[in-house]
């Protein structure tokens, strides 16, 4: 057997003093072996575990710490790979904790600004929401969207990703809180109170972030499922961070079957999700990465449609309607059967999302426009990675990503006031009704025209508003 | 993640269930006795082991500690169900309350030997023995519910557990073991000492990390089956050392014995789960020491 694993613990400098140790390990293990067998032997003949274990000195328990030297018999000292074991205690009581403000309430709980009485440090405080008794919420116990997104943030543990310090607990069992770092700003927030919008380094800096903070996630099986620029923190430091994870959820290769497809806030959400799409992996999240692109280019979120339907016909408006070289596959979709487009296009060429692109964002460079058209191609398997959008070009021209330390700073609002409700939609409720197929029940059918789009070929000079929905 | 969270040595030395008056010994058995509980529930949900297994480890982890529960305080067999509830949760294979709590209150109705054999092999004790009525199972739920919010809070929210099983196939592969005619008997027999260990007084799961797990099981699956293996110090390639690996081996071999002192123990009564048989069964304990 000298395979791979000799080779691979050999150590050349070392080889002849090796050699010797192996020979006395050998004798070692041998005798080892000759001790279990003639124990086994022993309990076989008294039948009885008591007298062949208590015959001896009871194994002692025994944890190796990760610092702990190797000090076995033998004592070669060859390097093995500890882990450090993190270990568990009981939930801290919130009581340690002191309220300062609200910042905002999302979809699955109450944020707070607090300072944790012992060390002064200033913490955002989240508490879960439970279901209502009422709602059906309490059958199920402990929500499971709650216990996914502490798995999810416990797991996640990166520079752009915000840190779950722990859970506290209140007296009463429905009191959960999480406590996270707390930074100033979010940027929907940021975005509406800046006089201008992010100059392009600094969309660079902060497009890279987020990108890399998408990688790890999709590195460790992790679908974010909500990202929106709500949902990304920023500090005085030019540094964002993910957060809110109630959608995140571990997925796999292949993607598993039947996952829901009412994820993602309306604005973000990818148009295979709108088309009901249950087999579904990370280019979902890339479509969002994509729209927040856009929005941080105008400060105005992207995509803003007022339902499903209305969602898809401005992703249309900017993509380009699908076609079967430009989307091959969505013709399976579930809704896609409710879709009506035009036959043949009423250009001889259809204009490509590129050109869209770059239509709707002149001062954009042609990598830059490349870029966002290839984040949003309706095709999911077109989508660039998290990975190819940090090695995109786009990032390598002039003007380079800003400095983080070079960000200006800007008024805290959740540190300062309690914030406006803000008018974007809410990511999907669990168990609410899905898909096209509600709305088009208006129109009988179910079949929803969207062959208008670019059917008399001033649509596209109007930016999307010369034409409108049909219910056929 | 392949780490575990392991047990600090303080909450080895003590347990809330020791605090409160229940001998070692009695812990030990009835830890055991609820973990077979969930493991034949499990396999009646038609669970995942790898569900099954993380629901054991959960429920291991509760009772360790002064700071976990106490069996004088939470009933070891709900504490069961409602870790396996909460394991299946977290997964992509959830089990509706109801199909737990109709699980448990069947295990139940089954006569006590029930928890060393396979309970589907069992007769049927017949619909009538284990019905819950509607008033039952809202009472039960919402127990349930409670312990699982407890349990929660038990674990700081720790439910991450890393298994042993893929690494166990993973290190097969790596030594070539299926190269060899042996190889899936190895297997099979490796997976089964994985999976007794679950239940293992020395709670192998809370103070060893998965590789050393996965190792010691094809070890010994190996010198029980007859397959060779690397003559060189093989395990330490996957990062256990001789001194663990001796451990892990005698006290996987002393798991048979174990259970044969756990059956001979409760063949005539019922082990007490509840916290209400538990506090009989400490009377009678008590009983016994002063007519001695």
């Amino acid at each position: 057997m000298s395979s791979r694993w000799a080779n691979s613990a050999a150590d050349a400098a070392a080889d002849a003093a090796r050699k010797k140790e192996k020979e006395e390990k050998k004798r070692a293990r041998l005798e080892k072996q000759r001790l279990l067998e003639a124990r086994q032997q022993q309990r076989q003949g008294h039948g009885d575990y008591d007298e062949a274990h208590d015959g001896r000195q009871p194994p002692a328990k025994r944890r190796r710490l990760s610092d702990a030297t190797d000090g076995g018999s033998a004592g070669a000292p060859r390097k093995l790979l500890r882990f450090a074991a993190p270990g568990w205690a009981p939930c801290r009581s919130v009581d340690g904790f002191e309220k300062l403000n609200d910042i905002e309430e999302g979809s699955y709980g109450w944020v707070s600004r607090a300072r944790e009485a012992a060390t002064g440090e200033v913490v955002a405080l989240k508490k879960l929401k439970m279901g209502s008794e009422a709602g059906g919420g309490a059958a199920e116990g402990f929500p499971v969207t709650a216990l996914r997104e502490i798995q999810a943030l416990k797991e996640a543990r990166h520079r752009h990703v915000v840190e779950l310090r722990e859970v506290v607990v209140g007296s009463s069992l429905n009191d959960v809180f999480l406590v996270m770092e707390f930074l100033e700003h979010d940027l929907r927030t940021l975005q509406e109170d800046m006089a201008e919008p992010f100059m392009p380094s600094e969309i660079k800096t902060l497009l890279l972030q987020l990108a890399s903070a998408v990688e790890f996630l999709h590195d460790h099986w992790i679908l974010h499922r909500d990202l929106k620029t709500s949902n990304i923190l920023m500090n005085n430091r030019g540094v964002i961070k993910l957060a809110d994870f109630g959608m995140a959820r571990y997925t796999s290769s292949p993607p598993p079957p039947n996952l829901t497809q009412l994820v993602v806030t309306l604005w973000y959400r990818a148009p295979e999700l709108l088309l009901g799409a249950t087999t579904y992996d990370a280019s979902i999240d890339m479509w969002s990465v994509g729209c927040i692109f856009g929005e941080l280019l105008t400060r105005e979120p992207l995509l803003q449609g007022k339902n499903e339907v209305s969602q898809l016909s401005a992703i249309f408006g900017l993509s380009g309607v699908p076609t079967e070289t430009s989307w091959p596959t969505f013709r399976r979709l579930p809704h896609a059967r409710a879709l009506r487009l035009p036959a043949r296009p009423a250009h001889p060429r259809p204009p490509d999302a590129r050109a869209l692109v770059r239509a709707r964002f002149p001062a954009l460079s042609a990598a830059g426009a490349a870029l966002l058209a290839a984040l949003l191609s309706l095709d999911p398997a077109a989508r660039p990675s998290a990975a190819d959008v940090r090695a995109h070009p786009y990032f390598r021209e002039d003007p380079r990503p800003k400095s983080e330390a070079m960000f200006p700073t800007f008024p805290s609002k959740a540190g300062q006031e309690k914030r406006r409700r803000r008018e974007t939609p809410e990511a999907p409720r669990r168990g609410a009704g899905a898909g096209l197929g509600g709305l088009g029940g208006l129109g009988g059918n179910g079949a929803v025209d969207f062959s208008g789009i670019f059917g008399g070929g001033a649509g596209r000079e109007d930016g999307g508003k010369g034409w409108g929905l049909k219910m056929v | 993640m392949a780490a575990n969270s392991l047990a600090s040595s303080a909450q080895l030395a003590s347990s809330a269930s020791q605090l409160d008056g229940v001998p070692h010994h009695l812990e030990t058995s009835l830890v055991f006795a609820g973990s077979a509980l969930a493991q034949a529930a499990g396999v009646l949900l038609r669970l995942p082991q790898e569900i099954i297994a993380q629901a054991i480890v959960i429920f291991a982890r509760v009772w360790v500690g002064s700071e976990g529960a106490s069996l004088k305080e939470h009933s070891a067999k709900h504490v069961s169900a409602a870790c396996l509830y909460l394991a299946a949760k977290l997964s992509a294979h959830s089990r509706l309350p109801r199909a737990v709590l109709n699980v448990y209150a069947f295990l139940d109705a089954l006569p006590p030997t029930s928890l060393f054999d396979d309970a589907a092999a069992l007769d049927d004790p017949g619909p009538k023995a284990y019905y819950l009525t509607e008033g039952d199972y809202h009472a039960r739920r919402s127990l349930m519910m409670k312990l699982e919010a407890i349990v929660l809070r038990i674990l700081g929210f720790n439910t991450h557990v890393a298994l042993p099983y893929t690494l166990c196939i993973n290190y097969l592969q790596a030594v070539e073991a299926f190269a060899q005619p042996q190889g899936s008997a190895v297997a099979k027999r490796a997976f089964a000492h994985l999976n007794s260990s679950l239940m293992n007084p020395q709670r192998l799961y809370l103070t060893h990390q998965p590789h050393s797990l996965a190792t010691a099981a094809i070890y010994l699956a190996a010198r029980e089956v007859g397959l060779k293996l690397p003559g060189d110090e093989w395990w330490e390639v996957f990062d256990t050392d001789r001194e663990e690996l001796g451990f892990l081996v005698v006290a996987m071999i002393s798991m048979g014995g174990f259970v044969e002192q756990e059956k001979r123990r409760w063949e005539k009564s019922r082990p007490p789960l509840t916290v209400d048989q538990l506090d009989r069964e400490l009377e009678r304990l008590g009983a016994m020491d002063d007519g001695e």
